[in-house]
């Protein structure tokens, strides 16, 4: 409390100021630097002369009479609890911490969202059919035993045809029964489970496929294509002109700098239009679809991965600019054929960090490590997190997440468990035993984008003619399968309003205050300064009876030893039988220099306060005032 | 003595003004000190000791920067809204539907009129990819043109020539039509030296928009060949139809009857007459279900699939302009009755051979206008007339701004939006440059250097219908058997072809539920709240109240003005005094009586009455009073009542 702490400072000048100051005292003429009251009563009287408490006033100034001082100690006791229960009320409402929702609904030109487009097809299978030549003949064959699904006319002929499958390669597909057996006690259990969770499977009554893997055993499958990275992405590059045709944003067309690359394991070559990198980053002004961007696209089929890829189009993904793209979390599917109008809405939230809620506002304070290097959200933190714990327990990091610093990726000849490890992490973290989903805080901030796709046959019988042959010498290609080989995207805002769902604070600190000092006029009329009264009394108090203690203390043992100064202070304070300002050194100032130094503002009152022995009401005052105004009349 | 001064001198005698009652700022300050409610004030006053004192003046000082901190923070946060969502279950009005076919015009028919514009095109393609003029289908037709094509000569790539550029100098460009090579000194808006599609013929194709002067030319490139012949198709195309008067133009496009096979509503068959005309620049026909015209709002009972719009479009796809329009459906928008249908830019797309359902979610947003926030409740206050027969809307609102800049710099209208009154479409015949105006103020207008931007506001409160789409095959491989031989004898009279399953699309419009959320803004705070707000500062502070903001009023800014005055007055009296006559009695008088009454009078005026005994309060009283009286009078008087004394 401010106050007090002045009050500290002022006990300690005036601890200070006295003997220092005593010399230079005597210059001024009119008031000492402090003064204090002589006794208690002076104290008391000057108080309740003076104090705006009301009901204060009342209780100690009608002290002759007995019935009233009772009457209103019970009032005013009665209005002090009244208050300090409804100051309890207004503090717990305070920090409760309540918020209220807002909604704000703006209408803006908006910053278009980045937008990734995807092939659907990781790598370009003619490019990798020899690494892959042994897993796809592999999968053939298991596709055969569990299936009787000949592959031979998909696939074609094979340049080594079939070697013989005698010596099976690890973790075979097998079917396996829903029912763990019991003897396989934990490790089958485990493989059980993560079959349920993880692995694609496929329901035929009881059983199930999967494939085992075990921690002794080497471990490949599936992911080993992941683990090569960086043997296609080189071929992916230039694949740009022959997955994007045509792509133009607000009737201009799209240029390099628009747009960045990247290679996702899973859905291949990916790009991302008006991303982070974009120099200027596209506005729209307009809603529509002339307004958006538009793009053509070539969703060929012929050198997918045929054990890979199952599905054909495209995959697009909206997210912010510094978010990055999880295209498994929020894409689209395009289909080929087509052309899909994608609309978009803007919306946004925003949430109040601190007190207010459990969010964070850049996850600084999150202590789970940003891998992504991008704006903070809850998946790349969840993503993270996954990925610090693989690299703890498993040794070695996911392929599909970030690479953290001295760590590296996966691989079956160097971490041969770690499929197994892999899975019984999973299994921990979708049970949240890792924390992730604790650690993991929402950000405060969210953007997000509502859309809803419209569909139209494209190009039309009329029109593909000209469009196809004009595509393929466009681009030196020869477009096949025609209408399954392209397919065409809008995405555009459907309105620009757009709304923001923001929280403030219900209870703020000025209304706080201003319900403070509505009850505090109400039940007790005082206000701050009335307390910083208070205090000063409380001051003037032990201040005074430190003064006294100590002048009996000194009468007590040092008048009669040592004469001096103390007697003669001793001497002269109780001589001034009139209540004066006490003040030690002003007074032998006015022991030495009687007649002048006491100016005649300081000589009046006495006599008004002895004449004021029973306290004036203000009533009196009142009328004192009223007969000053009445006099100057006539 | 005329009697208004009569009446005048009365009234001041009757209704005295005096002045204060202090002499000096300084007494004045010790007076209002001392008697006011004001906490904090007095203390200043009575407290003993100079560090006292100060501490006092300081906390009272605090205390009074706090109340006006704090005050300011309620008044800026006084224009804040409150937002509630309420959901009501209840009879939805169902909203109007705009269906369009994505094909504005029967192709069959319009061809007379753009049969020069086709063929340049299919010229244009030839030249620069090599596309085969005669195609297996339109080989008789495209024989007879290229039998007519030596008579003429090439209109439409005369005046707005497509050209091919190499990627490394963009200066050059070929001429396609006369093959030789130009110099251009044009700017090029779109640059094509770092298009992203670095084909290997490194050739970018596009064409040139010179002003009337050739000397401003603007040369748009295109990435791909397809956009930059679908672009300048669409400029010939609109200059073509402009010409064309509407009641051709909607006989030219889809009738209701062919473009509704069948239709449904809540579960009752409804017909072409339930739907109303409305023509759409670039979509041609559109049909608006529901508009109010004819009877009233129709509203769905219940939600669901069953109870919505179910209708069957026919998607005749041989009729599709091949340069005009790419894509095959049609397009469909959810809106208000009193809404204009913004087809082109928010319509949802329907496939063919789909049965296509959407939901609807209503949500209704109420605004709070000025001061809260800058929406406009009808657009009366906004300086854009609006040129749409239709509520106004932000969009509305963008366009209409756009087609007055248009008609104020290029002198004709476009052609997609409506007219503005007395102007007319631009078409070459009279306005021959008008596309190279359109375009340059069409990118002025994405840059917003147009201003619309910024006199546009949004409109208080609107409608929105959250649509969610899906969509399933239709007609399935079973039903199909008997469901088109049904629907093309249903509809013998209008189509005369067996229908294709390509040819349909089945559309349904629901409400997924009958609820409707509405969002509503009310003001946050009211007058009341802010007053007691205020109030409680003013309490918790310095327990102030109105009374005491008033009495610091009268005492800091009358009253010490009035004193102030009064001293000038007497200054210069004086010096006037002595300026005449030297020995001056008054100026003798004022400083001892200052001197004299200054402290008696007010420390003592307070105490006075209790201590009638004593004989040092006693006295002063009597002449204060009297000096004071005499003093106001003397000072009022002397300047009020000149003319009584005269």
């Amino acid at each position: 409390w401010a106050e007090g702490l002045m009050k500290g400072e002022c006990r300690e000048e005036e601890g200070l100021g006295p003997k220092p100051a005593a010399p230079q005292q005597p210059t001024e003429e009119e008031e000492a630097l402090i003064e204090f009251h002589r006794s208690y009563r002076d104290l008391f009287q000057f108080f309740c002369n003076n104090t705006t408490i009301h009901g204060a006033i009342r209780l100690v100034c009608s002290k002759h009479n007995r019935m009233k001082t009772a009457f209103w100690a019970v009032l005013w006791l009665c209005a002090f609890i009244m208050m300090y229960w409804q100051f309890g009320q207004l503090f717990g409402e305070y920090f409760s911490y309540p918020v209220s929702l807002n909604i704000n609904l703006n209408s803006d030109k908006l910053v278009f969202p980045a937008v990734t487009i995807c092939t659907l097809n990781p790598y370009r299978y003619t490019q990798v059919k020899e690494e892959l030549e042994e897993l796809d003949r592999i999968t053939e064959q298991t596709l055969y035993d569990l299936y009787k699904y000949n592959s031979s006319n998909t696939l074609g002929a094979h340049p080594r045809g079939r070697r013989d499958l005698r010596e099976p390669w690890p973790h075979p597909l097998q079917r396996l029964r829903v029912p763990a057996p019991p003897s396989g006690a934990r490790r089958a259990r485990s493989a059980a489970s993560s079959v349920q969770d993880n692995n694609p499977q496929v329901n035929r009554k009881d059983w199930k496929i999967g494939f085992q893997l075990c921690n002794q055993n080497k471990s490949d499958c599936f992911y080993q294509t992941y683990s090569l990275p960086d043997t296609s992405l080189s071929s992916g590059e230039d694949m740009l002109d022959n997955f994007i045709f045509a792509c133009r944003f607000n009737q201009a067309s799209c240029n390099q700098a628009n747009y960045s690359h990247f290679h996702h394991p899973m859905y291949g070559n990916c790009y991302t239009f008006n991303g982070k990198n974009n120099s200027n980053l596209w506005m729209s002004s307009m809603p529509g679809i002339k307004n958006g961007l538009s793009l053509t696209l070539r969703t060929e089929q012929n050198d997918f991965i045929p054990l890979l890829s199952t599905v054909t189009g495209a995959r697009v993904m909206v997210h912010g600019q510094d978010e990055p793209a999880f295209m498994d979390d929020g894409g689209f599917n395009l289909r080929p054929g087509m052309e899909t109008s994608i609309s978009m809405r803007k919306e946004a939230l925003d949430r109040l960090g601190g007190n207010y809620g459990d969010c964070t506002k850049n996850g600084s304070e999150v202590p789970v490590e940003n891998l992504y290097r991008s704006k903070y959200t809850q998946q790349v933190c969840i993503r993270s997190c996954f990925q610090e714990n693989m690299i703890k327990q498993c040794g070695c990091a996911y392929i599909f997440y970030p690479l953290p610093k001295n760590a590296e990726f996966c691989d079956y000849r160097k971490h041969n468990s770690w499929g197994y490890c892999y899975y019984k992490l999973q299994d921990a973290f979708s049970s949240d035993h890792l924390g992730c989903f604790t650690k993991c805080r929402k950000p405060c901030s969210v953007t997000s984008y509502q859309l809803s796709a419209g569909y139209s046959r494209w190009p039309s019988v009329t029109s593909q003619d000209w469009i196809f042959q004009m595509l393929s010498r466009q681009n030196n290609y020869t477009i096949n399968n025609k209408r399954n080989g392209v397919a065409k995207l809008n995405i555009f805002f459907k309105e620009l309003k757009y709304k923001t769902n923001s929280e403030s604070p219900s209870v703020t600190m000025v209304t706080l205050l201003s319900n403070l000092g509505s009850q505090w006029s109400l039940w007790f009329g005082s206000s701050v300064l009335s307390v910083v009264e208070m205090a000063e009394l409380i001051f003037d108090l032990l201040v005074i009876t430190f003064l006294m203690l100590l002048r009996r203390f000194r009468s007590r043992y040092w008048s009669p030893g040592r004469g001096g100064r103390g007697a003669q202070e001793v001497a002269s304070t109780p001589a001034s039988s009139f209540p004066s300002h006490f003040c030690p050194h002003s007074t032998s100032l006015s022991s030495s220099l009687p007649g002048p130094a006491i100016s005649p503002a300081l000589t009046a009152p006495p006599p008004a306060y002895a004449t004021l022995g029973p306290c004036p009401s203000p009533s009196s005052l009142a009328g004192a005032h009223s007969s000053a105004y009445t006099l100057g009349k006539p | 003595m005329a009697p208004g001064e009569k009446i005048k001198a009365k009234i001041k005698k009757n209704l005295p003004v005096r002045g204060p009652q202090a002499p000096t700022i300084k007494e004045l300050m010790r007076w209002y000190c001392l008697n006011t409610n004001t906490h904090g004030c007095r203390r200043i006053v009575v407290s003993r000791g100079r560090l006292r004192r100060l501490l006092w003046i300081l906390f009272t000082l605090t205390a009074v920067a706090l109340i006006f901190w704090q005050c300011a923070l309620l008044v800026a946060s006084f224009y804040t809204v409150s937002v509630s969502i309420k959901v009501h279950f209840q009879k939805l009005d169902f909203p109007a539907v705009t269906i369009c076919n994505i094909n504005p015009y029967k192709y069959s028919v319009v061809r007379d009129l753009l049969a020069d514009l086709e063929q340049e095109t299919r010229v244009a393609l030839k030249t620069l990819y090599g596309f085969p003029e005669n195609t297996s289908r339109k080989r008789r037709e495209a024989e007879s043109w290229s039998s007519a094509w030596e008579g003429t000569r090439p209109k439409f790539l005369r005046l707005v020539p497509l050209m091919v550029f190499s990627q490394d100098e963009t200066s050059q460009a070929r001429d396609f039509l006369t093959g030789r090579k130009r110099k251009f000194s044009g700017r090029i808006i779109h640059k094509a030296s770092d298009a992203m599609h670095v084909h290997a013929s490194k050739e970018v194709v596009g064409f040139q928009l010179c002003s009337n002067d050739t000397s401003h030319c603007t040369l748009y490139t295109f990435s791909s060949g397809v956009n930059a012949i679908q672009e300048w198709y669409k400029l010939h195309y609109m200059n073509i139809m402009a010409q064309v008067p509407l009641e051709k133009k909607i006989n030219m496009s889809y009738s209701a009857e062919e473009l509704l096979v069948t239709c449904l509503f809540d579960g009752v068959s409804c017909d072409a007459r339930n739907f109303t005309l409305f023509h759409h620049p670039m979509y041609g026909n559109c049909y608006t279900f529901n508009n109010r015209e004819n009877e009233t709002i129709l509203s769905t009972s219940m939600g669901g699939s069953e109870y919505g719009l179910q209708v069957i479009l026919y998607i005749n796809e041989e009729e599709y302009n091949p340069f005009l329009v790419s894509s095959t459906g049609a397009k469909v928008i959810v809106h208000r009755q009193d809404e204009y249908p913004f087809i082109e830019d928010v319509g949802t797309e329907i496939e063919t051979a789909m049965a296509t359902s959407i939901g609807m979610h209503l949500t209704e947003s109420f605004k709070l206008s000025e001061p809260y926030s800058q929406c406009t409740e009808d657009g009366s206050d906004v300086p854009i007339s609006n040129i749409y027969n239709a509520a106004y809307s932000l969009q509305i609102c963008l366009h209409s701004c756009f087609q007055t800049k248009m008609v104020e710099k290029c002198g004709c209208a476009q052609y997609s939006q409506p007219l503005p009154p007395a102007a007319n479409y631009c078409n070459y015949q009279q306005h021959p440059n008008w596309m190279y105006c359109y375009y340059e103020l069409h990118q002025a207008f994405v840059r917003e250097e147009l201003g619309c931007q910024s006199v546009c506001r949004e409109a208080c409160s609107f409608k929105e219908w959250t649509l969610t789409t899906s969509l399933a095959q239709w007609p399935s491989v079973v039903s199909e058997k008997w469901l088109l031989p049904v629907l093309t004898w249903d509809q013998g009279q209008q189509i005369k072809k067996k229908l294709n399953k390509t040819d349909l699309a089945k559309l349904l419009i629901f409400y997924k539920d009958l609820n409707q959320r509405s969002i509503m803004e009310s003001p946050a705070n009211s007058i009341e709240m802010l007053l007691s707000n205020f109030g409680g500062q003013l309490g918790l502070w310095m327990s102030c109240s109105v009374v005491c903001v008033i009495e610091i009023i009268e005492v800091f800014f009358i009253d010490s003005l009035s004193i102030i005055t009064r001293r000038q007055w007497q200054k210069a009296k004086e010096w006037w005094a002595r300026r005449h006559a030297p020995p001056s009695p008054q100026g003798q008088d004022n400083p001892g009586l200052d001197i004299d009454d200054d402290l008696p009078t007010f420390t003592s005026a307070l105490r006075l009455p209790p201590a009638p005994g004593t004989q040092v309060p006693g006295t002063p009283p009597p002449r204060y009073n009297t000096l004071r009286l005499e003093r106001a009078f003397s000072d009022q008087l002397t300047d009020t009542q000149e003319p009584a004394e005269s």
